[in-house]
């Protein structure tokens, strides 16, 4: 059974075009504001940050804590929609 | 002692327990980990002995780098990008490209890497303190094996699971941390939301993961969307519901003879309009035919009058 949010569904079921970053599961209002500020305005460079980690997860957990401030839960759902992302598109 | 084979990764008081327990005598008490490490590679390692003039050329360039495998002295924020890189590698982590972004995170991870390892040395040195030569051995074996596991496995699982190489990676990159007592969570979560981990388990069963050793990983595909059977295609209603619906609109069709007569009576109408539309002959025929009727059939006529 799967533990996925709603929005990670979402997310995972189309490519993500030019969606929001917060559209993003994990990714509210508060980290997407702290997100745009720094130019992470897309989900698409958000994704693109998440590539030149290799797609590794755990990496990726380690940037989006250390430039927002995101918990483990935020940034594990958003790596894991990132890359279930990628596990269907890419 | 197949196990050693960078005596240069072990810390010095590792060093100085493997050198007393091959009665080598030790050098004087202020020589740097060099010493140790030379004297380490002359006496112990002999059965590496095929390996000595590679060893021994790393370890020189290590060594001549200010011994970077000590972990005290080790400052990853100091290291070129290419240094990290190569050291992250070491550790078995394929890093991408090092930028300003990603900078901060190989650092971190080579922080973390760093202090597992050294967390791991500190634990084996006490352990061949403690115990005796034959049980040093077993309980240092045990201790390096999550290290060297990690080195050697990354290996074979390259080769022996090809799709999932990045992902097996992560996987022991973890594992590492978390039986090094790094009491992470997250790690447990999301390896047991993935599926297929299962296999690196069957396959390399030594692995070490939760010190609880309870790994729960519900099945899950990993292919892409076009593979992927109903994970984001939510369970069709079910068919209950349907047969209710379907037995309300049979409640809803009971009155099906309510639609006929309402059916017919349009007819009726729709006759009598295309006879009035019709030429006038018919009409008066109609007429004629309705006034043939004999008096008597007043009350029929005016029934059936009365039912239009």
């Amino acid at each position: 059974m799967s533990t996925t949010s709603q929005k990670h569904r979402n997310f995972v079921s189309e490519p993500m075009a030019d969606k929001p970053v917060t559209a993003l599961a994990g990714i509210g209002d508060r980290l997407g504001h702290s997100l745009t500020e720094q130019g992470y305005d897309k989900a698409y460079v958000v994704l693109g940050q998440f590539l030149l980690l290799r797609k590794d997860t755990e990496l990726f957990c380690y940037w989006l804590k250390d430039v927002t401030a995101a918990n483990s839960k935020q940034a594990d759902d958003c790596a894991q929609c990132l890359k279930d992302w990628c596990d269907a598109f890419l | 002692m197949s196990f050693v084979q960078y005596p240069a990764h072990l810390s010095k008081s590792r060093l100085k327990s493997d050198l007393v327990a091959h009665n080598v005598e030790l050098p004087p008490a202020g020589s740097k980990k060099e010493a140790y490490v030379a004297l380490h590679l002359r006496h112990v390692d002999q059965t590496n002995a095929a390996n000595f003039s590679s060893d021994d050329d790393d370890q020189e360039d290590v060594v001549a780098g200010g011994d970077p495998e000590s972990a005290e002295e080790l400052d990853p924020s100091a290291l070129t990008d290419n240094d990290l890189k190569a050291l992250l590698f070491k550790y078995g982590v394929k890093a991408g490209p090092i930028l300003a972004s990603t900078r901060a995170v190989y650092e971190n991870k080579l922080r973390k890497l760093l202090q597992s390892a050294e967390e791991g040395e500190s634990n084996e040195a006490e352990n061949a303190v403690l115990y005796s030569d034959s049980d040093e051995e077993d309980v240092s074996e045990e201790n390096e094996d999550e290290e060297k596991e990690l080195v050697g496995a990354q290996e074979k699982k390259a080769e022996a699971l090809e799709p999932n190489q990045q992902q097996s990676n992560e996987m022991e990159t973890w594992s590492a941390p978390s039986a090094c007592s790094y009491s992470k969570p997250e790690h447990w979560s999301r390896s047991s939301r993935d599926p297929g981990r299962d296999i690196l388990k069957d396959l390399l069963p030594d692995t070490k993961t939760s010190p609880t050793g309870i790994y729960a990983s519900p099945r899950r595909p990993i292919k892409g969307a076009a593979q992927r059977p109903i994970q984001y295609a939510y369970p069709d209603t079910p068919v209950s519901p349907t047969t209710l619906e379907r037995r309300e609109v049979q409640r809803r069709l009971v009155p099906v003879y309510i639609q006929v007569l309402v059916f017919f009576a349009v007819v009726c109408i729709l006759f009598l309009i295309f006879v009035n539309v019709e030429d006038t002959n018919g009409v008066v025929d109609l007429l004629e035919s309705l006034n043939q009727c004999p008096d008597g059939e007043d009350e029929t006529r005016d029934a059936a009058c009365g039912e239009l």
